[in-house]
């Protein structure tokens, strides 16, 4: 099925929602920080740090985990904590896509389809079954669910570039979250693990740098 | 066994790019910076002990805390209640009739380090504090600047 293009008054419209959701959710990010009134004094650092740890946990695991929202943690630390928080953030976002692409690539599917069973994900663990009897590329078509054939043909050409764009793609969370296409990605078993390294390391920084260097606020 | 080494390696890769974004991202922010002068160890403030009132410059909280000056160490209260640093040693200098006096304290399980620059004139002392903590991730720092003046009793639950 060949997606519809959608014309000039569309695109725009469609632009127009996206802009107002930003503006929404930047607005709902200052309101909620401000309700907080989350100022770190000498007598509540440690409950403070006691916090970022556990999550920064809760966002390594959540985030590895297919169809599983975790990203919201990330986001919510930046928000709370600004550019001081940006590079523990950037160095756990790359630590989870790569714990979720370990997990893919080097537990065999039938163990990994019976442990998303076992924790009660089945559309995780459904994922995995699609994906079980399926070639390396085929796994990969599954990230690109639904392009045009030739964003396909491309994807498989360039499938770093692809994993990059997928990791990225706003509403990636319907194919399985940055988690479910890490997975996905360790599961094909045509990405390797330092060529992987890399284009993570790379594809989760725009955020965290933003925040960082040009002092951007969520 | 090539697999184990495999995740190894991304395990080392993914420590290594954690560890290195740290140490290359985050800045470390000076403790305050004390005047230099003919520091030596104090002395002329002990025995008293000052009520202040000070201000965190970055939130704007107020905050109250007692200083207490003992046998060449120094104790703020408020210090002792979050992180147990104890009595530290404390350097003066004195212009005029002024003495300035400095001290940093060192938390033992939490790596806070709060250095404290004030002058007494009289019975008025104002005074200047960073306490910074240096977590692996991330240095904070509050400012606090307060003034103050003799403590009315000295406070009971501190003990040396």
């Amino acid at each position: 099925m060949t997606p519809t293009v959608p014309g000039p008054a569309g695109l725009l419209l469609r632009i127009a929602i996206l802009v107002a959701v930003v503006l929404l959710a930047t607005w709902g990010a200052h309101a909620i920080r401000d309700a907080l009134d989350l100022q770190i004094r000498p007598d509540n650092e440690r409950q403070v740090h006691r916090a970022i740890m556990f999550g920064l946990v809760a966002y390594v695991g959540l985030l590895a985990l297919p169809f599983v929202p975790g990203a919201e943690i990330g986001i919510a630390m930046l928000a709370a904590f600004g550019p001081p928080i940006a590079p523990l953030i950037y160095a756990a976002t790359v630590a989870s896509m790569m714990l979720a692409y370990t997990i893919g690539r080097f537990l065999p599917i039938g163990a990994l389809e019976r442990l998303l069973s076992f924790l009660r994900m089945r559309r995780a663990a459904a994922l995995v079954a699609r994906a079980a009897p399926l070639s390396g590329e085929a796994r990969l078509e599954l990230l690109l669910h639904g392009q045009p054939k030739r964003a396909l043909s491309l994807g498989l050409r360039f499938r770093y570039v692809a994993l990059a764009m997928a990791v990225n793609t706003p509403g990636n969370s319907i194919i399985g979250g940055g988690g479910g296409i890490m997975m996905m990605a360790g599961l094909s078993g045509i990405f390797s693990p330092v060529a992987t390294f890399l284009t993570v390391a790379l594809a989760v920084s725009p955020v965290p740098l933003a925040v960082m260097f040009l002092g951007l606020r969520i | 066994m090539a697999q184990l080494f495999q995740i190894a390696a991304i395990a080392l890769a993914t420590a290594g790019t954690g560890a290195t974004t740290m140490a290359v991202m985050n800045e470390d922010i000076p403790d305050l910076a004390v005047p230099e002068g003919d520091w030596s160890a104090g002395g002329e403030l002990d025995g008293r002990s000052f009520e202040i009132i000070g201000t965190d410059l970055g939130s704007g909280a107020v905050l109250e805390d007692e200083i207490i000056f003992r046998d060449g160490t120094f104790q703020s209260v408020d210090c002792q209640e979050y992180c147990d640093f104890g009595w530290s040693a404390y350097e003066t200098k004195t212009v005029g009739d002024v003495i300035h006096f400095t001290a940093r304290t060192i938390c033992p399980d939490a790596p806070h380090t709060v250095v404290w620059y004030g002058t007494v004139d009289g019975d008025a002392l104002d005074v200047d504090v960073t306490w910074t903590t240096r977590r692996w991730y991330w240095t904070n720092q509050i400012e606090i600047t307060a003034t103050g003046g003799p403590a009315l009793m000295e406070h009971s639950g501190v003990s040396g």
